[in-house]
Formats: structure tokens, C-alpha cells, sequence
């Protein structure tokens, strides 16, 4: 299950940060977001894999916690999403895909006019849009 | 790692025994212990000491019911046994003596071996008997007696060595041997023995599981013994999965005592096989194992009353496989292998990871301490204190005192729960600990750059200090998190560590920071998040939300405002602010309380007038969720006098007026609120009073009658974001309604200086000429000031801003003469008093002080300047004075550019004398375009034309030229050399621009020097008029050289001739030299002239004297005629000579003419007649 889904803009700064929990422990995903932030700057600094990883989005599993995996996406204008979920057996593929839908409505969000570049994103279209993306997909493929 | 016994920390070592011979004891077991790999060595002085290798006899001492003794998994000091007290091999070391001497000594011998060897029978070691000879004696020892030593000793031959201790190659030797065979039976005894235990395994032959894992262990062991990793990997392996299999179907000890046996128990083979991977290298495995053992034990807690033992130790686990990590060096290669293998991250090759991990469980465990301690039973029982750890890993047991002997006793659950729990308490606080790995891991996420991740462990940690009531601690640790979330808009968590913040300084009663803190907190943009689900653990703030910011809001300003509060201000911890503990805070640009208090200054004009006025507006924002009404404004200028106070009608009671400087300037408003996020504008005419900058530093708000804030001015210009608010979605409002201003104002403005009223006149006169001293008139008239302390400034700039040095001059020489313009000096009028003025003059720079003027009054001088070279200049003035004494300077500049020019131009040319033409040989080889020195013949007088031109625009006065000899020639020559005479010194003459004037010299070189210095020109002049002083212009002639000319040619006639008279034509041939000359000639006819004489012959001139041709002409016609052509030439110096035409035309009268003043004219063709002829 998709726990937390983060935008974090140019400074680092959260942009728009939603939990999708039962219990109120918004704070402590909001601690693993930032921490996973080391990953993404690290990964983005020292581009030790080339090649096919160039132009990746993608960012892969950043950060492993006991109860939660995190993963990342970095889009062209060094936007970064950050997802944590819970389940810890989880496909590449499936987050792949879920980071390709969270990107288009993301786009849609920051298109509207009214959207100042580098502010928090209060949409409430965008926050139903997404928490419908969490609530389609499921990454229990593989188990 | 410290937790576990050294035994079981480092990998195992041979252990062999050494009897007998004590004096070699030492250099055997160092050698051994420097063999590789090493050998420990059990040395026994001598044989009745052998007993302690036997099986212990102590073991049955301790009676324990025949069930327990089988119901261990591992003996705690098995390993420990092995390693110090049952060696591989045993060594007896006898004398040579002993083996050939005494039968008595031979028997010692032998009861000696046989009593070692039914010590070492049931452990089935190894056997090595060793004979110490000494080195001269190495023969005496013989075959029989060595025989006879193996059989009793039933050992191989080679078995049976000797020891050479007194010779330095032998000893060596005999040491590698016993190494050797030490090596080797060690080796034997290692693989005997695990084989031994191994078949038994196979066989399946054990009783209960325990003992399958029990020799897994002993097999690993002493593969590990023999260096044999992979084998000691696998053993342990197996007796680990054999373990984890017990946890369901082992019945044998109660519940709790057996899982905490098996987690023991299983600690160590996780230990064992840890550190076996990462020592080879497999760190990818290492870390694959690790994540299986913590998910195969995490979960089995146990139940509540012991699961704190549970979460130690897992947090032991994490702890000890971080130091594992940190320890193996191999790390820092290691995530380069991750790359196909997606699930493990780079994070989990990082100590820091597990450091973080167990410092969280230990947290766990702490927090179930403080459950179980709640609950445990208030009376102590008493045999706790007899409970000890029993034989087994893991185990514990009552050890009954019975008198002499003592009994362990299996216990229950209850009582060793209570154990745990005591012992729990006996031990240092966990706070200490989990702060001490939290350090770590902060220490290895900074080292790896992860500032986000030591952020939180430093948030950890200063939360753990908070729980321990650390609060000067915690409160250090909390402040270094602030500026990364602060710089990252992290409002949560910022919220998070200000509500901690906040509660410490009340904690530590710091109003200053409490109200800091507060401030803040409630100036943070909530709005946005608190429309999230709540949050919970968010530290004392609680969640954030709008009505807790509210809250905090109005309790902060509940404070400042010292109102007296409800009952719940007793809670504010003696946070107050009065006349004893008055509170100002600063704001600066860097402060995170801009957001709180806001100032944004801006002049509507950049440039000002001083004493006029100009408008300044003040714009002041917050971000507080309610409005603040502020008492009293003070407005702070770096010119003090025009600070200004602004002072809230409502509020004018409670502002403490007596802050109010009297003289002041006091305005009041009706009221001063601040609403959340609108800007607060306030626009007042202002006065500066001194010229230069004038710049709003500070705004202060008084809140209260004890509380200011101080806020640092801020141009609207140049005004940051506010942070944290940079990232909401709000309405920014310009700080002025003027969106110029807003665009381009300034805090400061500049404050112009009045204008001058005192005239400063250069007075001009035309182009300077070079060598004068020229006079520049400055004037100063006062006009409405009074001149005081007055100071004239003068520059002299070179035109094309060069400085007054041409640069290849500066080069050469730095002399002053190559200044081309100079400032002399200024002249002041004599008539005022200017005695006490400074007045300092450089050669292009003046200071003069002026003096004192009163209005209407004028003052005057004049700058002399002095041009080397003509050139143009700019002319710098400036005056600084003070309309009053005191006030502040006022500056006039003025500048003129002036021209200087060459007055005269001099030039000069030498002539031969008429009609006479000395030889000189130095113009036959002349090629054309040779020598500008021009020859001049010696002892001849020839004659210098000087020619000076007036090339000014004003008429000049000459006033005499002259030919003066140059300083160096006088050095040199003391003598004349020459003498230059002049024609008559006539009267100054007026040059006019353009005119030309000449004069005439002679020069007559009397040296026979090859070169002559004619001295230099001379011109004295001045301009045409009184005042003007006269100039020299001096202009030095070339060099000339000097020749002595071997002939001179005269030709001689009379002025004029009348027709039809005859007169005499000569040319005198003078041979200046010792030689004889032939000299050939020869005469063209003219039809002018009758004439009679040599027409063409070559004739011999004799040394120093004269030859003379002489013709008698007599003219035919009249006018001015040629004469007949006479064409002389040297043979010796191939010349030739012709006369100029000049010099051969003759007038010819066509009657007597009357002259007026006869005998006059007649004398010089009379003086000039040739009087030498005769020689």
C-alpha cells in the first residue's frame, strides 16, 4: 500500500506531500521523505551509472527503512517525487508506471495558469487525481 | 562486539603444550608464536603439572539433575577450554643426560612419559618428545638410546627430535623443526577430532536436536581450527538452520528461558558466520544473511514481561553487524556490486544504517523496560540474587549453597523474568546508549554527506535528551536542525523541533528564546498543512493547526502585554516579562523572525536637497494569525537627529512615553495593527539636516511596556523572499502603493551639499609659451557665503589623462626635468595677510588655504606655471570651504584646459666667406646623403646666420640674442677654441607673429680640434608688454668638424667695374701644406670681357706659399656680367674648382658712377685688398 506521495521542488522544499494512512504518523513519513532526499542528491551528484541510467527518471529504491521502501523520480526540471509504501516486495515495473501517471497529473497541475512555478501546489483537483493514482494501483503482483 | 567473549571474537589458534626444560619455555613459545599462522604454546614447568590437560575433575562438582546436563545446546567454556587448556599436541622435553647417564634418571624418564601419556590417551593428543643436547656434546647422544626413548614414548621416529640450544644456526634450525612438526600434528589432532564429531553427525547418532547443533558448532570450530573457513561457513550454517528449527518443537526448558537460549545461542553462529563473510570478502552475502537472521528472529518477541530482552537484543544484532561492517574495509567497494541486485540499496552497505536501527530498538526495548518495571511486583525477592549463569550458553541456574558444595537448580520462567528485570535495573541507563549510537550513525551519515539523514539522528538524539531532561542538551542538538528545515520550507518538521524548542526554553526559563521560539512558530505557514489529518508525536507543540498556532500567538502576547492571566498561566514556567527581566529582540536580515515583524523603508527621492523635505514611507508586514497592535514605532536614522517616534493614540498610556527623547520629533496615529499578511503603510515627510548619506537603520516596535523588537531596516529594492512563506501560494503585495518605489526604493538616500555662493574665476590670457612663467589669475568672490577654512586644490592634468610624464622619459630618468609642465608656485597678493596659510605646492599638485572672506569679499592669487615643452593641459581648481564654522564643507570646481606653445623658432646656417674657398677634402668624398655635421676649415672665419621667427600669435619682444658656450665645453676646454664674434648688439626689436629676425656671426675655429662645440643660442625676449618678465630661450647649435684645408682658393676682384676700364682679376692659390702642389687650370673666354694672362697651364705651388694668377680684364659691355670661368685642379687630391656663378659675376657700369660718400665706400675694397701677396 502507497503510504506517502511526495513533490519536492528545486531547493528541496516540499511542494505537496500527502499521507494515505490510517494512523496519524504523517510526521514520521514526512522525516523518511526528507531523509530519502540524501539518496536522490547523492544519486543525481555522482552519476556512477551510465549508459542506460543517463536519461532514467526513474531513480529506483532509495531507501530502505524496516516497514517501508521508498523510491524516487526525478523529472526533467529536477522535480522530485518520492513515494513510500509499505509493501516490500514490490515490481520495478508497477512503480514505474505509477510514477508515469503521477508525472501527467502533476503536469496538468503545474499547467494551470494560475500555478505559480516553485509554490506548493494546493489543487484540489490535483489531490483527488492523485489519491485516485493510490487508490488504483496496487503493487502486490508479485505477492 | 565487546559484548562477546574474546574467545569467541578472534578466529582460534593451535594451542600445543610444552613439558619439562623450563629454561627454554620462553624462546620456544615466542618462536611459535611467530610462526604462521601462530601457535600458542600451554607451557608446564614440569611433568606433575600435566593434569590440568586432563578432563576436568572439576566438572562433577557442580550436581545438577541428570536432565540438565543433557539439555544444553552449547557449554559456555567449551570453546574457551579448547583454546587455553587442551592442546593439539603435547612436547616432553627431556635432557640427553638424562637419556644416557644415571638408570635412575632413565626411569624418571620413563614413569614421566607414561603418566603424559595416559594423560593425553583419552583426548587422543599428540605426542612429541624432544631431546635438549648441548652443541659439543650433539654426538655423545646415540641411535640405541633415541630408540629406545620411542619405544617408550610408542611415537613415530620422526617424532623424536632433538634440541640444539646453545648455538645460534642450530637453534634456529631445531626451532623451525619443532614448528614444523607442531604444524602438522596440530593439524592432524584438529581434523581427527572434527571427523570424530563429524561421523557422529552423519550417523545421526544424537539424541536430541540440541546435540546436532551442538557438534555443528564443535565441527565448525575446529574447522576453523585448521583455517579451514568454507567447511567452518557451512558447519555453521547447518547448526544455525538447525537451531531455528528447535523454536517450535524444542519442549525441554520452559518457554521463555528456551527462546532465550536458542537467541543466544543463535547470536552466536550468526556472529560466527558474519564475520567469516565479511572477512572473505562476501559483503554482498554477508549483508544477504543479515536481512534473513534479523526477518527470522524479529518477530518472535515472546511474551510482554521479557520482550525488552527481545528488542536489546536486536538492537545487539544491528549494533554488532555495524561494527562488523565498519571494521571490514571492503565496504567502500562494495555498493559498485549492487547494481544487478535491486532489492538491497546502497543504504544497507552503510554502518550508519544499522547503527540508526539499533538505537531505534533500543529505544523499544527501552520504552517495554518501563512497561515491565510498571508491572512488576513490588517486593523483591530474594533469590534473585543466588540466580547465575549456568553451564550453557544461555542458560541460567540457581546455584544452591550447600555447605561445601553447591548445586545448581533449573529455575521458572517467573523467577528468571524477574532476574532479567533486575539485572535490567543493576545496568547504566539505555538513554546514554541509544544517544551514543545515535552519535555514531550521525557521525558516519555526515561523513557520507547525508546532512538529511544525521539531521534526524541528531533529532533523535535531542529528543532522547529531552526525555532524559537534558535540556540544555536537547535544546543545542534541537537549534542545529532549525536552519536546514528552515532553508528547506519543511514546515512540518520544523514545527516539530520549534515546539521542542519552545518547551526547553521554558524548561530552562529563557524568555528570550521562549518568546523567540514562540514567535516563530505561530508565524509559520500553517495554513497549508493544517488541512491534513492530524498528526501525532509532533512533540509538545502537538499538532500543527491553525488554533494551536492561535494559541501560541495569544500566549506569547498574553506575556509581553504582562496581562494577568487565567489559571492557566501558571503553566508559562516562570516565563515573564517586566520591569526586572525587560525583553528586546533583534531582527536582522539573516533572522528567522523577519516573517514575525517585517520593515521595509523606502525615500520617494534618491537625491535631496538638505533642509528640504522629502517623503519617506514605512512599510511593516507579519505573518502572525492575528492582528498585532503595536504601541510605539521608533524610526532610527544614521543621522540621529532625525530619528522619529510614531505612537499608537490607543496604546498611549501603556507605551512607556519616558523612552521618548524630549527633543524628538513625536507623531501619533490612531491606531498601529498589523493584520496577517497586509502590509501596513505609513508615509512621513522627513528633514535631513547634514549633507552626505542618509540611511534607515533600525525600525524598533514597542509591544508592551517592557518588550521591543528591533528590525533591521530593509530596502523594497532589495528585499528578500520571505523564507518558508516563498513557497505558499498568497497574495504579495507591493511594500508601497508607488509600484516605482516599490520597483527601485531605497533605505537610503543621498543628501546633496548646499549650493556654493562664492564665484571661483580662472582668469584666462591665451596659449602659454614654453619657458615662460606663466600667470594664471584665480579669483574668489563671495557672493552669499563667508569663506572659512577655505582650501584651494590645484591639479595640472595632461589632457589625455597621462599624468604630466611622457612614458619613455620615465624610463630613462626620473629627474624632474622631464616634467613638461610645472606649477611653480602660487603667487598670493602681498597687500592681504597670508602668512599662516598652508601652502604646499608639487609639481602638479597645490594646496593653498585661503583666508578668511566675509561676504562680498574677494581674494586673489595666481598660479604660476612653467611649460618644458609645449603641450596642452587641464587646469584643476577646486575650493572646499565652510559657510560657517563647523558646518559641513562646500566644494566649487572649476577647470580650464590651456595650450603651450613654442614662442620662437631658431634656426642658423654656416657660409664660407665670399669669394674665398679653402680645400676641403672631407666634402670630395662626401656621399650624398652622409654627414649633417657640417666641416669648417680651420683658422678661415666663416659666418654663422642665426634666424629666430616669431611662430606665437602675440607680438614679442626680443630683447638680445647671443652665442653663449654650453657648460660642458667650458668643463672641457678651458681654452676657446674658437672665437665667434657677433655683428653690433642692436636695440630689442618687436617681432611681430610671423616676423623673422637674423643675425650674423663670424666663427673663426683656432684649434686644430677635429670637432667643434659652437655653443648655444641665446635668445632673451618677453611679450610686448610692461608686466611681462623677460624669458631666456636657449637652443644649443650642432657640432661642427674641423679641417685644415691643404689649399685656399681666393679669387680676388673689385666690387665693380665701369666700361671700357680695365681692371685686375686674381686667384690666389694658398698651399697650406709642406708639399709641393701641381695645381693645373685653365680659363674659359668670356665675350664680355677683353682680357690678357695664362689661359691653361699646370704649374707647381710650392709648400706654404702662394701662387697668383693674375688677368687684366677690361669690359666690353655693361650690366651685371660673368666673369672669365677659371677652372683650378689639385692633381694630388683629383679637386676640382669652379667658382659659383655668384662669386663670378661682376656689375659693370656703363659710366663712373657718383657715389655719395666716396672715400667711405673706397676704404673697404682697400682693406680687403690682398696685402700677402708678396709672400
Amino acid at each position: 500500500m502507497i503510504v506517502c506521495i511526495a513533490v519536492v521542488g528545486h531547493q528541496n522544499n516540499p511542494l505537496y506531500i500527502q499521507s494515505f494512512t490510517e494512523a496519524d504518523d504523517a510526521l514520521k513519513l514526512h522525516h523518511i521523505v526528507h531523509c530519502s532526499l540524501d539518496v536522490v542528491d547523492e544519486r543525481v551528484n555522482n552519476p556512477k551509472k551510465s549508459g542506460p541510467m543517463l536519461n532514467e527518471t526513474f531513480l529506483g529504491l532509495l531507501y530502505p527503512t524496516e516497514n517501508y521502501k521508498v523510491y524516487g523520480y526525478l523529472t526533467n526540471t529536477k522535480v522530485k517525487f518520492i513515494l513510500v509504501t509499505t509493501d516490500l516486495d514490490v515490481r520495478d515495473a508497477d512503480v514505474r508506471n505509477f510514477f508515469r501517471r503521477f508525472h501527467s497529473a502533476y503536469l496538468d497541475a503545474v499547467s494551470n495558469p494560475f500555478h505559480v512555478p516553485g509554490k506548493k501546489i494546493t489543487s484540489k483537483t490535483f489531490a483527488e487525481r492523485v489519491s485516485n493514482i493510490v487508490k488504483s494501483v496496487s503493487f502486490h503482483t508479485t505477492g | 562486539m565487546e559484548h562477546y567473549p574474546e574467545e569467541l571474537r578472534t578466529p582460534p589458534v593451535t594451542l600445543v603444550c610444552i613439558v619439562g626444560h623450563q629454561d627454554l619455555h620462553a624462546t620456544i613459545s615466542t618462536h611459535l608464536h611467530s610462526e604462521q599462522p601462530p601457535i600458542n604454546t600451554l607451557a608446564l614447568p614440569d611433568f606433575t603439572k600435566i593434569s590440568i590437560i586432563d578432563k576436568s575433575p572439576k566438572e562433577n562438582d557442580n550436581q545438577l539433575p541428570s536432565a540438565y546436563t543433557s539439555s544444553g545446546i552449547i557449554k559456555r567454556d567449551w570453546l574457551l577450554k579448547h583454546r587455553t587448556r587442551v592442546p593439539a599436541v603435547v612436547a616432553a622435553l627431556f635432557d640427553a643426560d638424562q637419556l644416557s647417564g644415571d638408570p635412575a634418571q632413565w626411569l624418571q624418564v620413563c614413569t614421566d612419559l607414561e603418566n603424559l601419556k595416559a594423560v593425553i590417551k583419552g583426548r587422543n593428543i599428540k605426542l612429541v618428545v624432544v631431546v635438549v643436547v648441548r652443541f659439543n656434546s650433539k654426538d655423545s647422544i646415540t641411535e640405541d638410546s633415541l630408540a629406545s626413548l620411542r619405544k617408550r614414548a610408542e611415537v613415530d621416529a620422526k617424532y623424536v627430535i632433538t634440541f640444539i640450544p646453545d648455538d645460534a644456526s642450530e637453534l634456529n634450525q631445531s626451532l623451525n623443526r619443532l614448528g614444523n612438526i607442531f604444524g602438522e600434528l596440530a593439524v592432524t589432532f584438529y581434523r581427527d577430532e572434527g571427523r570424530r564429531v563429524k561421523t557422529r553427525l552423519e550417523k545421526k547418532s544424537y539424541g536430541s536436536i540440541e546435540f546436532n547443533v551442538r557438534y555443528c558448532f564443535k565441527v565448525a570450530i575446529y574447522a576453523e581450527f585448521r583455517r579451514d573457513w568454507a567447511e567452518a561457513l557451512r558447519m555453521y550454517e547447518d547448526g544455525y538452520h538447525a537451531l531455528r528449527e528447535m523454536i517450535g518443537t524444542s519442549t525441554r526448558l520452559p518457554p521463555i528461558q528456551r527462546l532465550v537460549e536458542i537467541k543466544m545461542v543463535a547470536e552466536q553462529f550468526h556472529f560466527k558466520i558474519s564475520t567469516l563473510l565479511l572477512h572473505g570478502g562476501k559483503v554482498v552475502e554477508a549483508i544477504k544473511w543479515f536481512r534473513q537472521h534479523n526477518a527470522s528472529y524479529k518477530k518472535l518477541t515472546g511474551p510482554t514481561e521479557i520482550n525488552f530482552f527481545h528488542w536489546e537484543w536486536l538492537a545487539r544484532q544491528f549494533l554488532v553487524f555495524a561494527e562488523l561492517l565498519e571494521t571490514t574495509n571492503a565496504t567502500i567497494s562494495s555498493p559498485a556490486s549492487t547494481v544487478a541486485d535491486r532489492t538491497s540499496s546502497d543504504w544497507e552497505f552503510r554502518p550508519a544504517y544499522y547503527y540508526q536501527l539499533a538505537a531505534q530498538y533500543l529505544k523499544e526495548k527501552k520504552s517495554c523496560v518501563e512497561i515491565a518495571v510498571s508491572m512488576m511486583p513490588a517486593e523483591t525477592d530474594e533469590s534473585c540474587d543466588s540466580i547465575v549463569p549456568s553451564l550453557y550458553v544461555g542458560q541460567y541456574a540457581r546455584l544452591l549453597d550447600l555447605g561445601e558444595t553447591s548445586v545448581m537448580q533449573l529455575i521458572t520462567d517467573e523467577d528468571y523474568t524477574l532476574f532479567a528485570l533486575t539485572e535490567e535495573g543493576k545496568k547504566l541507563g539505555d538513554s546514554t546508549e541509544i544517544i551514543a549510537l545515535l552519535k555514531k550513525a550521525y557521525e558516519a551519515y555526515n561523513n557520507l554527506k547525508f546532512q538529511r539523514a544525521a539531521s534526524f539522528c541528531t533529532l533523535l538524539m535531542a529528543k532522547e535528551y529531552f526525555l532524559t531532561s537534558d535540556y540544555t542538551n536537547s535544546k543545542q542538538h534541537f537549534d542545529k536542525l532549525t536552519s536546514l528545515y528552515r532553508q528547506e520550507g519543511w514546515v512540518t518538521l520544523l514545527w516539530e523541533v520549534l515546539g521542542y524548542l519552545r518547551e526547553c526554553s521554558r524548561k530552562l526559563s529563557s524568555a528570550q528564546d521562549f518568546i523567540s521560539y514562540s514567535l516563530e512558530m505561530s508565524a509559520l505557514p500553517i495554513s497549508s498543512i493544517s488541512s491534513l489529518q492530524e498528526m501525532k508525536d509532533c512533540g509538545p507543540a502537538g499538532s500543527p493547526s491553525l488554533k494551536q498556532v492561535e494559541n501560541i500567538h495569544k500566549e506569547v502576547f498574553a506575556i509581553v502585554r504582562e496581562e494577568t492571566l487565567n489559571e492557566e498561566g501558571e503553566n508559562m514556567g516562570g516565563i515573564e516579562v517586566n520591569s526586572d527581566h525587560p525583553l528586546h529582540l533583534e531582527i536582522d536580515l539573516v533572522s528567522p523572525l523577519r516573517v514575525v515583524l517585517l520593515t521595509s523603508v523606502a525615500f520617494h527621492e534618491q537625491i535631496v536637497k538638505p533642509q528640504a523635505p522629502t517623503s519617506i514611507t514605512l512599510s511593516l508586514l507579519s505573518q502572525l494569525p492575528s492582528p498585532v497592535e503595536i504601541d510605539q514605532l521608533e524610526i532610527q536614522f544614521n543621522q540621529s537627529e532625525c530619528n522619529f517616534i510614531i505612537v499608537n493614540a490607543q496604546r498611549r498610556e501603556s507605551s512607556s512615553i519616558s523612552h521618548i527623547h524630549p527633543d524628538r520629533r513625536v507623531e501619533t496615529v490612531p491606531v498601529i495593527q498589523l493584520f496577517t499578511n497586509k502590509w501596513l503603510r505609513l508615509t512621513y515627510d522627513i528633514k535631513s539636516v547634514n549633507s552626505g548619506k542618509l540611511e534607515c537603520t533600525y525600525v524598533i516596535a514597542r509591544i508592551g511596556p517592557h518588550f521591543s523588537i528591533s528590525c533591521g531596516a530593509e530596502s523594497p529594492a532589495n528585499m528578500h523572499d520571505l523564507p518558508l512563506w516563498k513557497f505558499e501560494e498568497r497574495l504579495e503585495a507591493s511594500p508601497t502603493k508607488d509600484p516605482a518605489i516599490a520597483f527601485s526604493g531605497m533605505k537610503v538616500t543621498q543628501v546633496e551639499e548646499p549650493d556654493p555662493q562664492v564665484d571661483l574665476i580662472l582668469g584666462s590670457t591665451g596659449p602659454a609659451l614654453v619657458g615662460e612663467n606663466f600667470l594664471l589669475p584665480v579669483t574668489l568672490t563671495s557672493k552669499g557665503h563667508s569663506v572659512e577654512s577655505g582650501e584651494l586644490k590645484i591639479n595640472l592634468v595632461d589632457t589625455r589623462g597621462v599624468g604630466l610624464l611622457s612614458p619613455r622619459e620615465t624610463e630613462h630618468t626620473s629627474s624632474s626635468d622631464n616634467l613638461h609642465v610645472e606649477l611653480l608656485g602660487v603667487l598670493c597678493d602681498p597687500t592681504q595677510d597670508n602668512n599662516d596659510g598652508i601652502r604646499k605646492v608639487q609639481q602638479s599638485f597645490g594646496l593653498v588655504s585661503v583666508p578668511f572672506l566675509n561676504v562680498g569679499d574677494s581674494w586673489s592669487c595666481n598660479l604660476e606655471i612653467q611649460w618644458h615643452r609645449p603641450k596642452p593641459i587641464m587646469l584643476y581648481v577646486s575650493l572646499g570651504y565652510s559657510p560657517s564654522s563647523g558646518a559641513p564643507k562646500v566644494h566649487i570646481h572649476k577647470s580650464l584646459q590651456i595650450e603651450g606653445k613654442t614662442p620662437v623658432v631658431i634656426s642658423h646656417r654656416l657660409m664660407l666667406p665670399f669669394r674665398r674657398d679653402p680645400l676641403l677634402l672631407s666634402r670630395l668624398k662626401r656621399s650624398p646623403e652622409s654627414g649633417q655635421t657640417v666641416s669648417l676649415p680651420v683658422n678661415e672665419t666663416s659666418i654663422l646666420v642665426v634666424n629666430a621667427t616669431n611662430c606665437t600669435e602675440v607680438p614679442l619682444k626680443l630683447l638680445s640674442m647671443s652665442i653663449s658656450e654650453d657648460d660642458a665645453t667650458q668643463k672641457n676646454k678651458a681654452k676657446t677654441t674658437c672665437t665667434i664674434q657677433s655683428g653690433i648688439d642692436n636695440d630689442p626689436t618687436l617681432l611681430v607673429p610671423g616676423e623673422e629676425f637674423k643675425k650674423v656671426f663670424t666663427v673663426k675655429p683656432e684649434l686644430n680640434a677635429s670637432k667643434l662645440n659652437l655653443g648655444s643660442v641665446c635668445l632673451r625676449w618677453r611679450r610686448d608688454h610692461e608686466s611681462s618678465k623677460e624669458v631666456v630661450t636657449k637652443q644649443s647649435l650642432p657640432d661642427v668638424n674641423l679641417e685644415s684645408p691643404p689649399l685656399v682658393i681666393t679669387l680676388e676682384c673689385p666690387p665693380h667695374g665701369v666700361l671700357g676700364e680695365p681692371f685686375t682679376y686674381f686667384a690666389r692659390i694658398h698651399n697650406q701644406t709642406k708639399l709641393l702642389q701641381e695645381v693645373k687650370f685653365s680659363l674659359s673666354d668670356s665675350q664680355s670681357f677683353v682680357l690678357s694672362g695664362p689661359h691653361n697651364d699646370t704649374t707647381f705651388v710650392l709648400p706654404l706659399s702662394e701662387y697668383i694668377l693674375s688677368y687684366k680684364l677690361v669690359p666690353l659691355s655693361s650690366g651685371s656680367l660673368q666673369l672669365p670661368r677659371v677652372t683650378i685642379t689639385s692633381v694630388r687630391y683629383s679637386a676640382g674648382f669652379q667658382p659659383t656663378t655668384a662669386a663670378s659675376t661682376i656689375f659693370i657700369f656703363p659710366s663712373k658712377p657718383q657715389f655719395l660718400s666716396e672715400p667711405e665706400k673706397k676704404s673697404i675694397p682697400a682693406d680687403q685688398a690682398p696685402q700677402q701677396i708678396t709672400a
